[in-house]
């Protein structure tokens, strides 16, 4: 029989699945929560502030989610699906953009609502291995907010990591996500540099106009002791992937996140696989050297 | 070993169905499949069933939880996942093989599936060894036993003129001494009948480390062609476990989650929302179903994920037999 990881090898192995941290009554039934919080980012987009009741009765985080990982949210009667997750004290936060039944269903409801919340699902990102690093964070639309929880997290731990550099673009500037963060929070943190660009300009914007791979390229981030953490929609990946390896950076430290259907969330119903792996599990967060072992099939 | 007459099967059943939701193979409705025993219930042990017994302990569609809705409120009451003690008669090697992958599935890789966990753990499974392999069977070349199956809870023998029965754990002893309690077991020295020899000759050798350079290999066009993607190899498979999780109205304040059967030969499996699709024709989706059983399952747990019941092969509307891909893809010839 075949060795399970013969198509790794030990430098880069893929990634197994870590969630012993998570050991719920029952992975497939959400627990009730409530939205305590909308904020509007675009027209398209909308952050939902997720908490269950503690037992002081206050406001609690439904679980915690480390830097990457998911959640499951559903309506009840409409459905539910995967989004990324950003770790509050006492709650979770979910930006969700408009494209389908729920996702439109979820930008009518108003504070208050009772939703469902399963998980945390998936891998997120290894902070333990990026200690001591620069960190290079690339965003598109709204792939910011996977990079958001890693942001998040570097700043709060900000003497375990180098220099922080995001590069961040969306389509105008009224579709840029997390305003508050990008123009007021981050760039008082130290040493940290935010760039943006929007692909077209308007009179509400001042900055650089542009595709983010081009921006990359103009600005030309050192590889020197630097991770970059990438995530957006595929054709700017594609794109950003070939000013990545131009400017040195190797496919061990580009790490990335996919996206593929789920809907158990937890390795069993098969939907999100990619070759051995399941993007719910074993990802969603992958470096591009475990990509490459993997089937272009996603 | 301890046996029973073959015309004791009746008492013997009626004694085993007084414990536990008894399941055997039968022919319901027209359909031979595994089904709850009862007053009527014709038995049919001397060949496999058309549909696959993982519904015993997978069911085709299950309730998960029932959820309300009123306003901004909302409540989520989980479904007890226990249907009580079940016992599995007759399995054959290569189904108890397929209960094996799907205990991979649902119970290994840090979380566990607690709908099939409860089952499997309410379940006895009593197997039997097959003496006169069907047209389309290949368990051996899939490396499983016809004769016998280690990791049952019992296993039967065809000794001719009854079937002797050794138990390997303890719920199997259970079931044996209550079968002793019953009067119905006596000692017999009589050697089980050999299985037949084999029509379908195949050999699997090397199919995983083959496949992990076939990709992109023209074959896949080739196969794919006639797949009609109904997806009924996957629904009577032992080992195919995709599920789909949705939603029932009752009406607009209440209805049920349930957990159903779902294939990757659907157009829809891997569809996302924003019309992307990973898998988007024919090729792609007919390469997933091959692959995941020769290749991803082997490498993910350690051991194939077609235990060789040949139920597909009886029942693909336009041949494509998962036999001829195992051949074809060995004596492919591939770059490099
Ligand atoms: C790991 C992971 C992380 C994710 N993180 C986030 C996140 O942080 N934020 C976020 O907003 N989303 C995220 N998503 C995506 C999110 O899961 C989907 O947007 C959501 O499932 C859509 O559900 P829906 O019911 O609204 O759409 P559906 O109703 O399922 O979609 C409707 C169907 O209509 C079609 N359709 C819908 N919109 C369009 C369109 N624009 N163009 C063409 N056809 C269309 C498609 O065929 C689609 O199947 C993530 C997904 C994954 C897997
Ligand atoms: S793939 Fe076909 S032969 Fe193999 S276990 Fe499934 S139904 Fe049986
Ligand atoms: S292989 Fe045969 S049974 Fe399976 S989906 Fe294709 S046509 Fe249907
Ligand atoms: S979502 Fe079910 S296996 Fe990944």
């Amino acid at each position: 029989m075949a060795d399970p990881t013969n198509h790794a090898n030990a430098a880069n192995p893929l990634p197994v699945a870590t969630v012993d941290d998570v050991k719920r009554i029952n992975p497939l039934v959400p627990m009730k929560a409530r939205v305590t919080r909308i904020i509007e980012e675009t027209s398209d987009v909308k952050t939902f502030c997720v908490s269950t009741i503690g037992e002081d009765g206050m406001p609690a985080a439904p679980f915690h989610t480390g830097p990457g990982q998911l959640a499951m949210l559903s309506l009840p009667g409409v459905g539910e699906a995967m989004f990324s997750a950003t770790d509050a004290p006492d709650h979770l936060q979910i930006s969700i953009k408009k494209v389908g039944l729920l996702t439109e269903q979820l930008h009518e409801i108003c504070e208050g609502q009772t939703v469902g919340i399963r998980g945390p699902y998936g891998n997120g990102f290894d902070m333990e291995a990026m200690k001591g690093k620069n960190v290079l964070f690339i965003g598109g639309g709204i792939g910011l907010a996977p990079v958001r929880s890693v942001v998040r997290y570097c700043v709060d731990h900000r003497e375990d990591y180098g220099n922080l550099h995001l590069i961040y673009g969306a389509r105008t500037y009224d579709d840029l996500v997390f305003k508050y963060d990008l123009f007021e929070t981050w760039p008082k943190v130290p040493d940290f540099k935010v760039s943006v660009t929007v692909d077209r300009g308007d009179d509400n914007w001042k900055g650089n106009v542009g595709f983010v791979p081009a921006f990359i390229e103009q600005l030309h981030p050192s590889p020197e002791n630097t991770v970059c953490i990438l995530c957006g929609p595929p054709i700017m990946i594609k794109f950003t992937l070939g000013v990545l390896d131009k400017l040195g950076f190797t496919p061990e430290n580009v790490i990335t996140t996919l996206e593929m259907r789920m809907k158990c969330g937890i390795g069993k119903c098969g939907r999100c696989n990619i070759g051995s792996c399941f993007v719910c599990l074993d990802g969603p967060v992958f470096s591009l050297a475990q990509l490459k072992l993997l089937p272009n099939e996603y | 070993m301890k046996a029973f007459p073959k015309d004791k099967l009746t008492a013997v059943l009626d004694t085993l169905a007084k414990q536990a939701t008894l399941w055997v193979p039968a022919i319901v409705a027209g359909v031979s499949r595994f089904a709850p025993y009862g007053p009527g219930r014709e038995v049919q042990l001397g060949a496999n069933t058309v549909m696959s017994p993982k519904e015993a302990l997978f069911p085709a569609t299950e309730k998960i939880y029932e959820y309300s809705a009123y306003g901004i409120d909302g409540e989520f009451t989980p479904v007890d996942p226990s249907v009580g003690p079940q016992i599995l008669f007759g399995l054959r090697s290569c189904d108890m093989q397929g209960i094996l992958c799907l205990d991979d599935v649902f119970l290994t890789r840090g979380y566990v599936d607690d709908y099939y966990a409860k089952k499997r753990e309410e379940a006895t499974l009593v197997t039997l060894g097959c003496v006169t392999p069907g047209p389309d069977c290949f368990c051996y070349a899939m490396g499983v036993n016809p004769a016998e199956h280690a990791a049952s809870d019992a296993q039967l023998f065809d000794l001719g003129d009854a079937y002797g029965i050794v138990a390997r754990t303890a719920k199997g002893e259970a079931l044996v001494s209550a079968l002793e309690t019953a009067g119905l077991l006596s000692e017999s020295d009589k050697a089980p009948l050999p299985t037949g020899d084999f029509v379908l000759k195949v050999d699997a050798e090397g199919i995983t480390e083959k496949l992990q350079h076939m990709f992109d290999h023209p074959l896949w066009d080739a196969f794919s062609r006639k797949c009609l993607n109904c997806g009924a190899c996957a629904y009577i498979c032992p080992t195919c476990h995709c599920f789909d999780i949705s939603d029932k109205k009752r009406n607009a304040h209440c209805g049920i989650k349930i957990k159903c059967w779902d294939t990757c030969m659907y157009s829809e499996y891997a569809l996302m929302a924003g019309g992307h699709n990973p898998r988007p024709s024919k090729k792609e989706r007919v390469r997933q179903r091959f692959m995941h059983k020769l290749r991803y399952f082997p490498e993910r747990y350690g051991k194939l994920q077609c235990t060789g019941c040949g139920r597909c092969i009886a029942k693909c509307p336009v041949n494509l037999e998962i036999t001829d891909v195992i051949q074809q893809v060995r004596e492919a010839k591939i770059d490099g």
